[in-house]
């Protein structure tokens, strides 16, 4: 798909915040803690492709992605009846596939760190390349990061989660938080970038995850 | 970088993410839902069967002084009153401890829901839940203090745990 296409479609998803913002109806709520069968399936329904896309971010792989997204519905289908109401729905939920995902990252890779030259800060004349990319493209770069460090940036960017929150759901520090998603930035725009791509080809990872 | 520096130093990024299609399970995963809610409603019998039948259990007891010809020789018929005079005082101001306890440790669970829970706590905590409720049951068939102070303990030490799975809400993550 052309760039130009490809960022014309882009702009007509664009959302503000978190794609798991979305409100479930009280009427709906009361239905599913009677265990209405139906109104259980509506909320499935209303968070399987949020819920499986952020698993499918952070986890990287189809398989854990859909074994998360059934476990967290699961448990959280299973408890609705003492759901409260005092706190958003969609963030009780969000918070248990990203909980579950990150132990499953955590339980299947062991996360050790590699050198990555610092980024360097320098603002650039030129547009981010993530800009003109195409969503292929972007895909492929974002697939080739690091599984932590790629959850790290999600996490950050797109769920809007604070550096404090990340340490907190990652077991790191703030710091860490911080430098991954300048690290992650700028190795996506390495990797987004023709002239960069190349070389990129042979250059090890900032974060490997070990068997 | 603060929040602030999110907004400015790398909004196009946070576009672009969010910009990229979502994708929805394939295979569905509602049928493999769905089959397990329906399985568990069921396979966990005892957790609404138990205190349903004491629930029946101490309505009976409780229409039991009605008919005292009918009444089994195990069944208690001594009145609160009776029951009040044969707690020693010291068992009396632990009950009221463990009530003060108990609501204290209430309002602390009730304020702490906020959090969510990761998935283990969520199945750890509804399995406390079930067994205060289990007590709470219990509780109702009481006919004096001197029954009622053991199963407070036990209320209390089941809060206290309910409180612990609420209090740990990121120790996965920190681990």
């Amino acid at each position: 798909m052309p760039a130009t296409k490809s960022r014309a479609a882009a702009s007509d998803r664009l959302v503000s915040a978190s794609s798991f913002q979305i409100d479930v109806p009280e009427t709906t709520l009361a239905r599913a803690r009677r265990g209405d069968l139906r109104a259980l399936e509506q909320i499935y329904r209303a968070f399987e492709r949020p819920a499986y896309s952020l698993a499918l971010r952070l986890l990287g792989n189809v398989e854990n992605a859909r074994e998360v997204v059934h476990d967290a519905m699961l448990h959280l289908l299973e408890r609705i009846g003492q759901f409260r109401g005092d706190a958003p729905f969609w963030g009780w939920l969000r918070q248990i596939v990203v909980n579950e995902a990150l132990m499953k990252l955590r339980r299947e890779r062991g996360i050790a760190f590699e050198e990555l030259p610092e980024d360097d800060g320098t603002p650039s004349a030129e547009p981010a390349p993530w800009m003109l990319a195409d969503v292929a493209h972007l895909e492929s770069a974002l697939a080739r990061l690091p599984p932590l460090t790629r959850s790290v940036l999600w996490l950050y960017h797109v769920e809007e989660y604070t550096h404090q929150e990340i340490a907190e759901m990652t077991g790191k520090s703030v710091s860490f938080s911080k430098s991954q998603v300048m690290r992650g930035s700028s190795r996506l725009r390495d990797l987004l970038d023709p002239a960069l791509s190349e070389l990129h080809e042979e250059a090890a990872p900032c974060l490997t995850a070990t068997a | 970088m603060s929040d602030r520096d999110r907004m400015t130093s790398a909004p196009s990024l946070a576009d672009a993410l969010r910009a990229l299609p979502q994708a929805a399970p394939q295979p569905d995963l509602w049928p493999d839902l769905a089959q397990a809610l329906a399985a568990r409603r069921r396979r966990p019998w005892r957790r609404y069967a138990l205190p349903a039948a004491l629930a029946a259990g101490i309505a009976m007891l409780a229409l039991a002084p009605l008919s005292t010809t009918t009444l089994p020789p195990a069944v208690p018929t001594q009145t609160a009153a009776t029951t009040k005079a044969d707690t020693p005082p010291t068992a009396d101001a632990e009950l009221a401890a463990l009530h003060q306890r108990s609501q204290a440790l209430e309002r602390w669970i009730a304020s702490a829901t906020v959090a969510p829970l990761d998935s283990r706590d969520l199945m750890a905590a509804v399995e406390v839940e079930d067994m205060i409720g289990l007590v709470d049951v219990q509780l109702g068939a009481t006919r004096g203090d001197a029954d009622a102070l053991p199963l407070w303990r036990q209320r209390v030490t089941l809060l206290e745990d309910l409180a612990t799975i609420r209090a740990n809400r990121y120790a996965i993550a920190a681990n």
